[in-house]
């Protein structure tokens, strides 16, 4: 400490004032940004039609039916449980799916050990397309193909999953240390095999991971699957909104919380464990 | 050893090259490089930085393509040295190169990955011969008592040790060996090079091992290459190296070229 007094003859003092004085100023460029974001956000709320007073007018609306929603719909548990479970299950093997198709396209889609690097950039457009369709719209297509149900909630997960994951994957393996990989290669291992050998042993605990990460988004994603009627509880809280049944809405609405709550805790909980 | 001199004469040499050059954009690496290395040497390869080493000893694995030139291995021509005919040549790493979430029995496992049905490498599922071999090679290097332990828990010299076993394991015509000691303390060095000398001159493979120390490479190989600016600036008998050959060796700016 001494010592750094000693030093101290007034050249930080002098850097500080420096930086202070060297405060930005508002030149033409800042003024054209500020305008531009706001002529943005002004446009947003055009199109947005948002109408404060439409707000204040519902509102109230709102809490009366909270108000009315009391005692909950308790009666009717056992359907909701079940159909909690439909979307629970929904995602599981959605995403199941999607991760096992996702592996191998990851193997595609990375530059640095795909066996035909031509196919890159083709396989990466599907899985951006994939990635770029909801899983409510592909739902939405599957219900008017396999019918209504939970089946076609599946598929619909599985689709867009299946693109996110790949794309996931893939970029995680492109930046792994590819010198194992190498090493294996020079024992006169074929491409596949050293990939099995060398690769997925470090990709796996981060793809289940993943894996996990992307079933407690399609949990909490997959609840309002239901309203194109592609199955679990989002059905019945279709059904309750256009009954203005509040009570049975509001305790699907608490039940997913607490289902979602409960998911999220111990997916990350398996999460921290694999890693 | 008249009978030996016949058999290695009608035999081709292990490792020829024969004028290999390679370029890097508009910089010249390697030079016009021959040299031939017959069946049970110990040859080092030393050189300063830059001097071309390991871009070398890549063009000896087959990772790398040379620009010109031939290397043939027990006469077949690199080139054509594609998938399971690799394993005629072992690798050894300055960064040992396991996998790190593997056991020391499994990365010595993949040295039989050029012998074995391609499935067995993706399940990884060995014979019991295969394993009993791999096991045989884990007691050679000393390890055999930390087969089952995943390999980022070893030491450096412990795991330099799997990555030689896993060369055994190959049972290859030649080990190339890319600086396999720069990331080890002395003490540790000098195990990692009596294992190699051993494998040597008790197996018969032959050693191809760039190294930095003058005083190790001159206390393990019987024949050192001096490479400088991508050329072979002396090849002779370990004794026969004298100061001025290696201080030329070292005075070179690598930048120059």
């Amino acid at each position: 400490m001494s010592s750094a007094e000693d030093r101290d003859d007034g050249s930080s003092r002098r850097a500080l004032a420096a930086l202070e004085a060297a405060r930005p100023v508002w030149t033409g460029r800042h003024w054209a940004i500020g305008i531009a974001l706001l002529v943005f956000y002004a446009v947003c709320w055009q199109l947005a039609n948002v109408d404060l007073a439409k707000l204040a007018t519902g509102l109230p609306k709102l809490g009366y039916w909270i108000a009315s929603a009391w005692p909950p719909a308790l009666a009717e548990m056992p359907i909701f449980l079940h159909r909690t479970a439909e979307t629970i299950a929904m995602a599981a093997l959605g995403t199941t799916g999607a991760v096992v198709l996702a592996l191998p396209m990851a193997v595609l889609a990375a530059r640095n050990i795909t066996p035909w690097p031509r196919l890159v950039g083709p396989v990466r457009v599907v899985l951006n397309a994939l990635r770029g369709i909801d899983s409510f719209v592909f739902a939405l297509l599957f219900v008017a193909a396999v019918g209504l149900g939970p089946f076609a909630g599946v598929l619909g997960i599985m689709l867009h999953t299946w693109g996110s994951a790949a794309k996931n994957f893939a970029d995680h393996i492109e930046n792994i240390n590819l010198e194992p990989y190498e090493a294996v290669r020079s024992t006169g291992a074929g491409r596949f095999s050293a990939i099995a050998y060398a690769v997925l042993p470090d990709v796996l605990p981060v793809t289940l991971s993943m894996a996990l990460f992307w079933w407690e988004f399609n949990v909490r994603a997959s609840t309002v699957l239901g309203v194109v009627g592609a199955g679990g509880i989002g059905q019945e809280l279709k059904a309750s909104m256009d009954l203005l049944d509040f009570p049975r809405l509001f305790t699907i609405i608490a039940l997913i919380v607490v289902v979602v709550t409960l998911i999220d805790k111990f997916s990350g909980w398996l999460r921290r464990r694999l890693i | 050893m008249s009978g030996g001199a016949t058999a290695a004469q009608v035999e081709s040499p292990v490792l020829e090259l024969d004028g290999v050059g390679k370029r890097f954009g508009d910089h010249t690496v390697l030079d016009d490089v021959s040299l031939t290395v017959q069946r049970g040497e110990f040859v080092a390869l030393l050189g300063p930085s830059g001097a071309g080493k390991t871009t070398l000893i890549r063009c000896m694995t087959g990772m790398l393509k040379p620009d010109a030139g031939h290397i043939r291995v027990c006469g077949v021509d690199m080139a054509n040295l594609h998938g399971r005919e690799r394993r005629r040549v072992a690798v050894v790493f300055q960064q040992f190169n396991l996998v790190r979430r593997l056991s020391a029995l499994d990365n010595v496992l993949a040295g039989r990955l050029g012998y074995v049905a391609p499935w067995r490498g993706w399940v990884r599922q060995f014979d019991r011969a295969d394993r009993l071999l791999a096991l045989e090679c884990l007691d050679r290097v000393g390890l055999l008592r930390h087969a089952a332990q995943r390999a980022d828990t070893l030491s450096g010299g412990q795991q330099q040790r799997v990555a030689l076993a896993r060369a055994l394991a190959q049972r290859a015509e030649v080990i190339v060996a890319d600086e396999p000691v720069a990331s080890l303390d002395p003490a540790i060095s000098a195990g990692i090079l009596d294992l190699l000398r051993g494998i040597c001159e008790e197996d018969g493979v032959t050693v191809v091992c760039s190294l930095h120390q003058l005083h190790l490479a001159q206390s393990y190989a019987r024949r050192l290459i001096g490479l400088a600016d991508g050329r072979v600036q002396f090849d002779c008998r370990a004794e026969d190296v004298n100061e001025s050959a290696t201080r030329t060796l070292y005075q070179r700016n690598p930048q120059a070229a």
